[in-house]
């Protein structure tokens, strides 16, 4: 093993387990005010008024009407408001917060506040949604050729349900009014100048209005890109009006129910089969965005771009709409966007070959891209793609083939076994030009006199790592112990901008940034002397631009490879399903830290497997949520596997610190596709189309099959 | 009814509160035990987790007229015990804290393991961490990092 | 202070009781999901009258305010109750949940009542004025309605203690650990001179309470085990009509087809 990738003990790691970190909940309650929210309990009205209760002294009522600035939230289309305008658009929608220093009191306030609606007819069937926040579409190639010359066509629909993040510490904000007059805004997020932009944008003010401090985070995975930016926004706006800090800590429901999951998703997928190979793929992607578009826009490109999957797909026509409904706007979620397609596109490759009667793995490998090949949106596959020796790797490890081949044999007696198996890769960074043209990272490093080295930058640890991974990049090349480098939580008003933590870039991308700015700072070392030293993204010269318009050029520059195992056994009698192994073989380039990645691979994995199987959540015909708590929407408990077994094959991307790439959100995307794949040779062969797939879909199959 | 007389860390203490308060609640807000998470105040995640009368419970299904008596262990106490620093060290070898939000909670249930079974199997440990719920690590590193803990702490319980 | 009574002796608390306007609280796990404002408990989790267990001729006695995790540990609670308890929640729910509060929260999702319905347990109920011992199934008027006085404590569960060794039970969560059920089946079996004397089966979490139809098991009472087999499917059949199940976490033709595999699979495990 490298040096670079050797385990260290985490920087947070006593903090953490003593129980010394302090999380945005632990700050003690003297002069903060409680704020919470009065949700709205219709999908769709007018909100005609609201009967607040006599506010005894020191207790606050807050709306849109105390928003100093622009009740727009900043992110991407910015439709999303503080506190709601004159409609309310989902169930949980913030119409105001009360706020005062005795949580129970401001609990009987918000219970007694009355609000008048004028019920408006929502949309709530995805089928019958047609207001398109985003609608894209691109081609190459000559699909009505193709079909016409294919030998099959298939058409199958595919769809997947909402994932909940379920991080241990719910949303949690806290803003300070500072006395010169500065709002200081900090609490659980991924991204302090996402929150900056929009707090700024809240309360009408500038640069030097506002400043964001990340605090100690209990678990990100996506759901604290953007709905913290929303928080923020109300508390700050809060503490504005009542000029004391005030802090809002979601209960479980409300942050399971009311904030960002992952889009439900319909994808119809048609293929054509020549020679016993994709010819041609048409697609049609509809994802559930929720009643405002946040950052449905984003997380629908990335899925469509990995549409055709990691084969080689000569026509294609890739059409995608993120629709509205009357429902929690959906947002990020680790995989953001692409498990929805792998999950179809695996399993569409896996009809075809059962009905092809060939296996699934040899037809799959029939039709890998290959480095130099294009890709869905015509750039091109720059590196190799380790993907054929990644599956001989996890064949030694766990005996695919073999057991593929022993569990294909007709079964018989009350449990039936299936191992199912996903390939696939995870666009490593932003997709497209978003670093080079909107991001623009910038990181620095400051030496102080006694020859300690901070790191500045703006990426958060949310238990990834980033605390420890930046500092051993910075220490490894200036030749330092790594007690001498350190990186605190990000506080806006001393760190540049290093971009947001997402898109499995932090390391990646940022870590780079360090990689270069320590050699710079090793050639400038003076001792005894404070230094500061700057680095700014700059693109590989080896990209093709990238046009979002047209969906056209190197959407990625890299791609973290995976292939999935999951081996399974049904009970028949019950439904009930046993994970009897599972393996990961992940390519994330080098791990800079062996335990970290390692860490990231099995905690993903794990969140793949929940989404294939026990983690089912939805809305009634009212567009409520009743799976809003851990009793009823289930995330996997140590009892519901075995210990994963995960290994890394590793290609380095020559532009990553050391030859690192994305690492964070690959383990979770392929979890379904594997899973319904081990489902299906389990259940006798037969076809599966949705994920979750829980044991009562399991038990219908096997009712309806009379297994 | 008079104050409820327990014993936090070590330490003799009253709780003049209501007997229906939440213990999950008086820790953190009156005794400043943060150490002591609330993730969902339904005995659903075991991030509350805490030690009474060497017994494992969450403490926000715990109502305070329930402690009377009682000898209750949060982090705060526990992490000056030689216990607690073979635990630190076998999770931090292996990378097993995360966001670290669950992490109080789940040593204090591997205590509560070690302190039944000091040579507890896989399948035990993952029975008795099986309230605890991690997002974060997909259990491996928690699993693995008891049972070094049982190995090298052989003889402290 | 304040709102809460801690009683030390079943007679302080049975005097509490039949005094003030309470909730009995043993463990509290089900209590404080909720903890509604404005409650009195009656702390009765130490009252000793309520932790014991022992056996006499007839029964296994498990104290009210025995937890679960101290029932798996007892040798005088039989098997099938442990497999059962066993699968509750997960550890730190098992230290602090007990028999009484299982059978006072009255949900029929309740693991442990489901076994003392399958083995035809009796609870000895008791209040200042004297005390009562009624059949499990007679306690549960319907859905969470008990027939419990508002003067009344649960102070026993009393479990058959022989006749229940030969059983079959299953538990179907949403998962392995911290799962409420969503379908629970438990079957006992006996017995004697080549000829069936019990053949209980009791099911969990599919209706407003723990069902069992005794008339259908009459049908296979006394017969011997060819006998029975050549009933096997008028059996099942009567079953199949009589079960009309409501639906909850899961639909009502899931828990039906699963109730009926298990019930089936009962009969194949002792040679029906």
């Amino acid at each position: 093993m490298e040096k670079i990738s050797q385990s260290v003990i985490k920087k947070d790691h006593d903090p953490k387990i003593s129980g010394r970190s302090i999380y945005v909940c632990d700050y003690p309650s003297e002069g903060v005010l409680c704020g919470k929210i009065l949700h709205a309990k219709v999908a769709k009205a007018k909100v005609l008024g609201v009967k607040v209760p006599e506010l005894p002294e020191g207790y606050f009522y807050v709306d849109a009407r105390d928003i100093p600035g622009d009740n727009n939230v900043n992110i991407v289309l910015d439709d999303m408001p503080i506190y709601c305008r004159e409609t309310v658009e989902y169930i949980g929608e913030a119409i105001a917060m009360i706020c005062g220093p005795d949580e129970k009191v401001v609990d009987k306030l918000l219970a007694t506040c009355q609000v008048e609606y004028e019920e408006l007819e929502p949309v709530i069937d995805l089928r019958k949604a047609t207001e398109a926040f985003f609608n894209y579409d691109f081609a190459h190639g000559d699909l009505e050729k193709a079909f016409a010359e294919a030998d099959k066509i298939y058409d199958e629909e595919f769809t997947t349900g909402y994932q909940e993040q379920a991080y241990l510490e719910t949303q949690s904000m806290m803003a300070e009014p500072e006395e010169s007059g500065r709002m200081f805004v900090h609490g659980s997020m991924q991204c302090a100048y996402y929150v900056k932009g929009a707090v700024m944008r809240a309360l009408g003010c500038g640069p030097s209005g506002v400043h964001i401090y990340q605090d100690v985070t209990g678990g990100g995975f996506g759901g604290k890109e953007a709905f913290p930016s929303i928080l923020a926004c109300q508390v700050a706006v809060a503490a504005r009006k009542c000029g004391k800090t005030v802090r809002c800590v979601f209960d479980r429901r409300e942050d399971m129910e009311y904030t960002s999951k992952r889009h439900p998703s319909i994808c119809r997928y048609k293929v054509a089969v020549k020679d016993g190979l994709v010819t041609a793929m048409d697609i049609d992607v509809i994802y559930n965005a929720g009643a405002y578009s946040t950052l449905s826009a984003v997380v629908l490109q990335r899925g469509l771009i990995a549409g055709p999957g990691i084969y080689k797909v000569p026509n294609l026509h890739v059409h995608g709409r993120a629709l509205k409904t009357n429902t929690s706007p959906c947002g990020a979620y680790r995989g953001f966007g692409a498990p929805q397609t792998y999950f179809a596109v695996e399993m569409v490759m896996d009809h075809i070959a059962r009905d092809l009667g060939i296996d699934s793995l040899e037809f799959k490998q029939a039709n890998f891209a290959k480095q130099g090949d294009v890709t869905s949106t015509s750039g091109r596959y720059h590196f190799p793609i380790p993907i054929p020796d990644m599956i001989e790797e996890i064949d030694q490890l766990c005996h695919y083939r073999q057991k593929r081949l022993e569990y294909s044999k007709p079964q018989t007696g009350r449990y039936r076994r299936g191992i199912g198996m996903s390939m696939y890769f995870h666009g490593a960074g932003f997709t497209g030009s978003g670093e080079r043209d909107i991001i623009k990272a910038v990181a620095k490093l400051r030496k102080y006199a006694d020859g300690t080295v901070e790191v500045l930058a703006s990426n958060g640890e949310i238990g990834q790592g980033v605390r420890t991974t930046f500092p051993k990049i910075v220490a490894h090349e200036l030749n330092l112990p790594l007690e001498k480098v350190y990186y605190n939580h990000p506080d806006t008003a001393r760190v540049p901008d290093s971009g947001p933590t997402v898109a499995s870039r932090s390391l990646m991308i940022v870590g780079e940034l360090l990689r270069r700015a320590a050699i710079k700072l090793r050639t400038q070392w003076i001792d005894g002397e404070e230094q500061e030293v700057e680095e700014h993204f700059r693109e590989p010269t080896f990209m093709i631009p990238f046009y979002i318009d047209k969906f056209q050029g190197d959407a990625y520059p890299t791609y973290a490879w995976a292939v999935n195992v999951l081996e399974l056994e049904v009970d028949t009698y019950t439904g009930i399903t046993k994970v009897l192994g599972a393996y990961g073989n992940f390519d994330v380039g080098t791990p800079i830290d062996y335990n970290i990645v390692m860490g990231q691979m099995e905690g993903g994995f794990l969140q793949g497997i929940g989404y294939a199987s026990i983690e089912n959540m939805d809305y009634d015909a009212k567009g409520r949520i009743r799976n809003n708590s851990f009793s009823d929407y289930l995330i996997p408990t140590t009892k519901d596997v075995p210990n994963l077994q995960c290994i890394l094959h590793v290609d380095k991307y020559p532009e990553g610190p050391y030859g690192a790439k994305g690492a964070g959100e690959v383990p979770l995307v392929g979890g379904p596709p594997a899973y319904l794949d081990a489902m299906e040779q389990a259940l006798g062969g037969v076809n599966l189309y949705h994920a979750p797939f829980s044991i009562e879909d399991t038990m219908k199959v096997i009712m309806k099959e009379g297994i | 009814m008079a104050d409820i007389h327990f014993t936090l860390n070590g330490q003799e203490v009253a709780y003049e509160g209501s007997a229906a308060d939440r213990l999950l609640d008086v820790l953190r807000d009156t005794y400043r035990c943060t150490s002591v998470k609330c993730g969902c105040k339904e005995g659903e995640c075991g991030a509350c987790s805490v030690i009474i009368d060497g017994i494992l419970h969450n403490s926000c299904c715990v109502a305070m007229g329930a402690v009377n008596n009682c000898s209750i262990v949060t982090m705060e106490g526990y992490r000056e015990t030689d216990r607690f620093k073979v635990l630190s060290k076998a999770f931090g070898e292996l990378s097993a804290v995360q966001c670290g939000f669950c992490i109080p909670g789940m040593v204090l249930a591997a205590e509560a393991l070690l302190s039944q079974n000091p040579k507890p199997t896989e399948e035990e440990i993952r029975e008795e961490l099986s309230g605890n719920l991690c997002r974060c690590t997909g259990y491996n590193a928690i699993v693995n990092a008891v049972k070094n803990a049982a190995k090298e702490g052989d003889g402290l319980w | 202070m304040v709102d809460g009574f801690i009683a030390n002796s079943l007679a302080e608390a049975l005097e509490i009781r039949a005094t003030q306007d309470v909730v009995p609280y043993a463990g509290g796990t089900d209590l404080m999901v909720v903890n509604r404002p404005g409650l009195t408990y009656l702390f009765i989790g130490k009252v000793p009258e309520l932790k014991r267990v022992f056996v006499d001729e007839q029964y296994v006695h498990i104290g009210a305010a025995v937890t679960f995790t101290e029932a798996i540990h007892n040798p005088d609670v039989p098997t099938l109750m442990k497999e059962a308890i066993s699968r509750i929640a997960a550890p730190a729910i098992r230290n602090a949940g007990t028999f009484g509060g299982n059978l006072g929260n009255g949900s029929a999702k309740a693991d442990s009542v489901l076994i003392e319905f399958a083995t035809d347990a009796k609870l000895r109920l008791v209040s200042a004025k004297g005390e009562r011992i009624i059949d499990v199934d007679k306690f549960y008027l319907g859905r969470k309605k008990l027939d419990l006085a508002k003067d009344e404590l649960i102070a026993e569960i009393l479990l058959p203690s022989k006749g229940i060794e030969n059983y079959a039970y299953t538990k179907v969560g949403g998962r392995n650990a911290l799962a409420i059920s969503r379908v629970s089946f438990a079957g006992v079996f006996a017995s004697e001179e080549g000829k069936i004397t019990n053949i209980a089966a009791a099911f969990g979490a599919v209706a407003d309470t723990v069902l069992r139809y005794k008339d259908i098991e009459e049908m296979l009472l006394g017969k011997t085990i060819a006998e029975a087999r050549e009933l096997r499917q008028d059996y099942l059949q009567a079953y199949s009509e009589r079960m009309v199940l409501t639906r909850g976490r899961v639909s009502a033709e899931y828990r039906k087809g699963v109730c009926m595999n298990l019930l089936g699979d009962f009969l194949t495990k002792f040679g029906i």
